[in-house]
């Protein structure tokens, strides 16, 4: 049906060559009406998933973080209780600090690997294929599977990368997800192996785009590889560096599955995160309410971010 | 045009009603008299009869009563039920997996008061159904936590059997010698799971005046210090080994990995299960009594003290009328002596534990005769893990974080108390 009603339109031209003028206007009128109807209907069913399952949540998520709402029963008004709780509460610090550590650690080191990953694999190398496959294997296998293989790699007096660390003559090496000092730091690990392919990928489609006269003309000017790279690459590459860095920022603050897979937030609270604190506090402690502003808290952080991201590069634009 | 309106409308029809279809299930209550149909939720059905045991006994003596079981998933069991009864649609008989989650259920009043169903005398494990003076589930089944023991491996390492007189120092001192009789073999003096429970039950039910709820962890410190020793002494595999081979305490023991293990009473039948069904190896195997805390509960002349949730039955607060009258006649038949030769029978400990029904227990093929195994099973004080409050779920969170923390080797046990009961003044309070 839908097929038959965009041939029909496409086969009107907008604009008719010379049209009556009153039933010209009508005409157009009831076109434009067809076609919003017609863009309406396209995002629809989309819109209704997205209406259904996350924006009524969302809403009423504002609303509960206001309430001590414990799943059963009437949700009782408190106002900003909640969130005085929160500022006083030390978990929910430790965990705010976590969570910026993570990101600290993660955004640049993925960054850099993604990068340095597509501009390798964008290479006329033989068996590229392979490799770009090979790198965007971590991010379609199972997290969980994922951290049953990294729990042994880690594990510290037999795993093999201590191993391996021995036998370059390490002493201590550390004790990874075992010790509070190195926990995080191994969860970062992991996370950047699994993400690099991902978001290589975007690099990769990213770098399809940059002027192959640009490098032409700076190699005929004399620039060398590094300066290529840093006076043409890299600025033509601001409007996926740009995205890549938001949804890296988001995605480390939202950071949930691996920590809960990996070490639960221990040992103690060394990888305890802010969504990890929202889990246990709502689904573990039924204190809907209460995890429900720490989310709201979350959803700020992520909207403070983002939006001071936005001015940046548009200044940066500029 | 029109026809695609038609086909839109019925078909957001019939998302309406089988929407709608999804809400309120509880059907009326049944008239006087005539039949009743109860659900029941059960979880892992296929490999845990006890709930179709139960549901089988009581239609056997009440033919107009139908028990129907309602299967959920048993790692998120708690939080299944809890999106059903939420919703109004939870089953009429709740099974309480966890005692943790009856305080929950309880204050968001989803549970009938049940203090009126007749339980018989020594039944065991009421108390963890305990609110306000008030019973909110009936207990059918209870678990202890007690030592096993592999007869073979203490053979070979020349240590004796134990004989029910330990303390945790002659528990402790055992496992050193038995590591000490193994060494060059695979297997290890003892094995302890990882749960915080393998610990903190016991230091939380032998400990005297210890209450979690008062926010003193004080009483932890030795418990773990006895821990801490026997992993650096390699008697045991320590905490960051066993996490990271994720290793199952079924395997260590059933595999012959460790000659004790600290476990609770559940493991009996699944042992016995598993040497029947070559999973295990096949050795001689013995339970001995909980290591007390001191002598003055130690030894086959007193009760020792150990710690172990029932697992009960409550009724949806949605449940009235003559369905209502059904369902406490069903909690009241699965405390009772018959359901609990019944639950013996299929190796389960039930939370009535006479002298019939212990016989029968035994009577299960596969199940060790000798008399201080016979001793641990039927004798014990065995108290709740827990605390019946409504805190209990957010100061075992700040327990478990204590516990890796400390058994990882991350922090010592002294600053971790330290921690903990600061955490317990910042976020739990009065």
């Amino acid at each position: 049906m839908a097929t038959t009603t965009a041939t029909e339109v496409a086969a009107q031209p907008p604009v008719s060559p010379a049209p009556p003028a009153v039933s010209g206007k009508r005409r157009r009128s009831r076109l434009r009406r067809r076609n919003t109807l017609l863009g309406w209907s396209f995002i629809l069913p989309n819109f209704l998933g997205f209406a259904l399952l996350t924006l009524v949540p969302i809403v009423v998520l504002f609303y509960m973080s206001l309430t001590n709402w414990n799943v059963f029963g009437t949700a009782n008004w408190v106002g900003f209780a909640n969130f005085e709780r929160l500022i006083g509460d030390g978990s929910f610090r430790i965990s705010v600090l976590n969570t910026l550590y993570y990101s600290a650690l993660h955004i640049p080191l993925t960054f850099v690997v993604a990068l340095g990953l597509a501009l390798l694999l964008n290479n006329k190398l033989r068996g590229v294929a392979f490799f770009r496959t090979a790198a965007f294997f971590p991010y379609i296998t199972s997290i969980v599977a994922i951290a049953i293989v990294w729990n042994l790699l880690f594990s510290p007096d037999y795993g093999p990368i201590n191993e391996i660390l021995r036998f370059f003559g390490m002493e201590n090496p550390p004790g990874w997800l075992t010790s509070s000092d190195w926990a995080m730091p191994a969860v970062v690990i992991v996370s950047t192996w699994r993400d690099m392919g991902y978001y290589m990928i975007l690099f990769l489609a990213g770098l399809q785009t940059v002027p192959r006269e640009l490098h032409e003309a700076a190699r005929v000017d004399g620039a060398s590889t590094i300066q290529r790279f840093f006076n043409v690459t890299l600025p033509s590459l601001r409007p996926t560096t740009f995205f890549v860095t938001v949804m890296l920022t988001i995605n480390s603050f939202k950071i949930f599955d691996l920590i809960l897979v990996m070490t639960e937030g221990g040992p103690g609270q060394s990888t305890l995160v802010i969504s990890q604190f929202i889990y246990t506090k709502g689904f573990e402690e039924s204190q809907f309410g209460y995890a429900s502003a720490a989310s709201v808290a979350l959803f700020f952080m992520c909207i403070i971010v983002t939006v001071a991201q936005f001015l940046l590069n548009k200044k940066r634009s500029v | 045009m029109k026809r695609k309106f038609v086909v839109a409308a019925s078909m957001a029809m019939v998302a309406t009603l089988a929407l709608s279809a999804c809400g309120g299930s509880s059907d009326d209550a049944a008239e006087e008299g005539g039949p009743v149909t109860l659900s029941m939720s059960g979880w892992s059905l296929a490999t845990t009869p006890e709930f179709q045991v139960l549901a089988d006994g009581y239609m056997a003596q009440n033919p107009d009563v139908k028990v129907e079981l309602k299967e959920y998933d048993p790692v998120n069991y708690n939080t299944l039920l809890t999106a059903d009864l939420a919703a109004g649609s939870g089953p009429d008989i709740i099974v309480q997996k966890e005692v943790k989650f009856v305080s929950t259920f309880q204050e968001g009043g989803q549970l009938v008061d049940v203090t009126d169903v007749e339980l018989p005398d020594d039944i065991g494990g009421t108390e963890a159904y305990d609110i306000d003076g008030a019973s909110y589930a009936v207990p059918y089944r209870q678990d202890s936590w007690v030592v096993f023991y592999n007869k073979a491996l203490y053979d070979q390492a020349g240590v004796e059997y134990p004989d029910g007189s330990w303390t945790w120092d002659d528990f402790a001192e055992t496992e050193e010698a038995l590591a000490a009789g193994l060494e060059g073999t695979a297997a290890f003096g003892g094995y302890q799971h990882g749960w915080q429970s393998t610990v903190q039950g016991f230091a939380n039910a032998q400990v005297p005046d210890a209450d979690i709820l008062s926010g003193d962890f004080g009483h932890l410190k030795e418990y773990y210090e006895r821990v801490l020793k026997l992993q650096d002494d390699k008697a045991q595999v320590d905490f960051n080994t066993r996490n990271a081979n994720q290793l199952t305490y079924q395997g260590e023991f059933g595999k012959q990995k460790a000659a004790m293990l600290t476990m609770g009473s559940w493991f009996v039948a699944t042992l016995i299960a598993q040497q029947a069904a070559g999973e295990a190896d096949d050795f001689d195997w013995g339970i001995a009594p909980a290591p007390q805390y001191d002598e003055s509960t130690a030894g086959i002349d007193n009760v020792p003290v150990t710690f172990g949730d029932p697992t009960g039955l409550g009724i949806n607060a949605a449940v009235t009328g003559a369905k209502l009258d059904a369902a406490k006649d069903f909690l009241a038949y699965a405390a009772s002596e018959d359901a609990a030769l019944s639950l013996a029978e299929i190796g389960i400990t039930p939370a009535l534990l006479n002298d019939t029904v212990v016989e029968t227990y035994f009577e299960l093929e596969g199940t060790p005769d000798d008399e201080l195994t016979e001793f641990a099973v039927s004798t014990h004080k065995t108290l709740p893990e827990n605390p019946t409050s409504s805190k209990t779920a957010a100061i075992q969170n700040i327990l478990l974080d204590l516990h890796t923390a400390v058994m990882s080797g991350s922090e010592p046990i002294g600053s971790a108390i330290d921690a903990a009961e600061e955490r317990f003044e910042n976020e739990i309070g009065d």
